[in-house]
């Protein structure tokens, strides 16, 4: 068994901002998960140290500074709890739990050429932790991102300093072109076709809204690139336990996966996404 | 102070006991806390084939309150036996193992099987869950099959052996009598209070198993009155649980008649919540001048 990765640790509030749009980031001193913490791997945050809300809410990690010791969460207001974290202050304590799931290790890049990232709203917040080491790499790193409109974008420029490539698009026009992640995806693979890479030398990965998670699986089924998908999903404990975070396996003899320790990044091929 | 305890045929070193479900098999959790801090630890909910759970979404937050419906998931009793509970007997903690059967003598076969394994200390026969369609709480709610399953277990396995009681049932004292008359030797309660909320977004049950089971804080107090009913009826211990989040809920549920407690949903909000419990306890008793648990079990009883 594998003892003790994962810590409860209060962790300082260091700042909160709103961001562009609907978004708001915080960033808290937690050096114990900052220096453990892989891209795409979340922490489970308790809003505050009451019984109400009761249960933790799940964050994946939009940054992280092991040097000196902070983590990044970027969010927007779907409920009680992400509105009550709008309302946290400097220097206040958050308990935090992490960091949890098995996000992806540098083996994930590992003869990769080019990653392809795919982002819908609020999905972005861990691919900008992905794309900014996919960059420390070396690798080539396009990122495609929409959301229904300008203000339900994150700011993506952290990985415009990092030299990936930016394609946005919004549904209503209000932002870059109009029209779905997945329109610009199906533009964006023709090009890459036309560069010859080895598929082998490819890898994406998808974070978003179910329907847009099943359209780009669809685009990526007739392409030879491994497309990964990074799932959302409630939780209570977020670390194995309970097992409520249970999404379908393709594979009936698997059942469910929890989303929490066998993902929350799966191969799209493994798991049945039912659209809520 | 010693805080030890006798639970009905066997000893626990505190009255911190971890629930059935959300322990996993000690993997997960030892990967945060420490097994050891519990005075026991009870296995999830054991069935005789594999159950691969109920359709998500399968919890949904209350004021206070967990409601779930996560259907028994669990690999069956074989692969509990050969996999999981070696593992789990690693630990210097007594291992109760909650089972559950769709029929009488499904919970006798399955007792068997596992009175065959030397990691069990205790069994405890699931009369109560309220996410299976065949069985589970059905089992519970009449005092007649609520003796036949115990009966049926009590033949093959000769231990300890606890019945964990519903809430949702008119007189809970009634079940616990039958269960003891069948030969259990403690009685857990209270399991989840049958429940249901509406997603009004998607306008449909928010539970893709429509209903499921109520449990935290926001059930405490049901569970401390279900506590207080039950040891006036029988003389066997009682494992109290339903809500117990900080030391202070534990000796409530003590002072009612509870011999130990169980933390369920506490646990998977606060991984450190058994050792916090037990070290309050330890202080509350010692500031107290309280030299023995049995001391203060059922002390407020009037």
């Amino acid at each position: 068994m594998s003892q003790l990765d994962i810590l409860d640790v209060p962790a300082k509030v260091i700042s909160v901002d709103r961001r562009e749009g609907d978004a708001f980031r915080a960033i808290l001193y937690a050096p114990e998960i900052a220096s453990r913490a892989k891209p795409m791997q979340f922490i489970n945050v308790r809003v505050q140290e009451s019984l109400d809300p009761l249960l933790r809410r799940p964050f994946s990690l939009s940054d992280v500074n092991p040097h000196v010791g902070t983590i990044e969460i970027t969010w927007m207001v779907v409920g009680r709890g992400t509105k009550m974290m709008t309302q946290w202050k400097p220097n206040q304590t958050v308990h935090v739990l992490g960091p949890l799931g098995n996000g992806v290790g540098p083996d994930f890049l590992e003869n990769k050429r080019k990653l392809i990232l795919l982002a819908g709203g609020t999905g972005f917040a861990p691919i900008q932790l992905l794309g900014v080491r996919a960059r420390e790499k070396g690798v080539d790193t396009i990122l495609i991102y929409g959301a229904k409109s300008r203000h339900l974008l994150m700011n993506t420029d952290r990985l415009k300093e990092v030299g990936c490539k930016i394609c946005t698009c919004t549904e209503d026009g209000s932002y870059g072109s109009k029209g779905l992640v997945t329109d610009m995806a199906e533009l964006q693979l023709e090009l890459i076709a036309e560069e010859k890479i080895d598929p082998e030398n490819l890898v994406a990965l998808g974070c978003g809204p179910t329907p847009m998670l099943a359209a780009i699986e669809n685009l990526f089924a007739d392409t030879n690139i491994p497309l990964y998908i990074s799932l959302e999903s409630k939780m209570a404990c977020g670390y194995g336990l309970c097992q409520g975070c249970a999404v379908r396996a393709v594979d009936p003899q698997r059942g469910y996966y929890r989303v929490c320790t066998d993902g929350p990044v799966f191969l799209a091929k493994d798991v049945e996404l039912e659209s809520e | 102070m010693d805080l030890s305890v006798d639970v009905g045929g066997f000893v626990v070193k505190n009255p911190v006991i971890a629930a059935s479900g959300v322990l996993g098999y000690g993997e997960e959790y030892a990967r945060v806390g420490n097994i050891d801090w519990f005075g026991a630890v009870t296995v999830k909910g054991t069935t005789l084939r594999p159950r691969h759970g109920n359709c998500p979404p399968r919890i949904w937050e209350t004021p206070s309150g967990l409601l779930n419906s996560i259907g028994l998931q669990n690999p069956g009793v074989d692969e509990v036996i050969t996999h999981y509970l070696p593992q789990l007997a690693q630990f210097d903690v007594p291992i109760i193992v909650n089972i559950s059967g769709e029929t009488y003598e499904e919970f006798q076969e399955i007792a068997k099987k596992l009175a065959d394994c030397p990691h069990v200390t205790a069994l405890e026969v699931n009369v109560s869950c309220p996410n299976v369609e065949s069985g589970g709480m059905a089992f519970g709610t009449d005092p007649g099959s609520c003796y036949r399953a115990t009966k049926a277990v009590r033949r093959s396995w000769p231990g300890p052996l606890i019945v964990k009681l519903t809430p949702n049932v008119t007189n809970i004292s009634e079940m616990a009598k039958a269960a003891v008359d069948a030969g259990a030797t403690c009685v857990s309660l209270i399991n989840t209070l049958l429940g249901m909320a509406i997603d009004i977004q998607n306008k449909r049950p928010a539970l893709g198993n429509i209903k499921g089971g109520l449990s935290g804080p926001a059930v405490k107090p049901v569970a401390v009155r279900c506590v207080w009913e039950v040891f006036q009826s029988v003389s066997v211990p009682v494992i109290g649980m339903g809500g117990v989040f900080s030391w202070e809920d534990a000796l409530e549920f003590i002072m009612a008649g509870a011999s130990a407690v169980a933390l369920g949903t506490a646990v998977l909000v606060d991984p450190y919540a058994p050792k916090k419990i037990v070290d309050g306890i330890q202080s509350y008793c010692e500031s107290n001048g309280i030299d023995s648990m049995s001391s203060i079990v059922g002390i407020a009883q009037v």
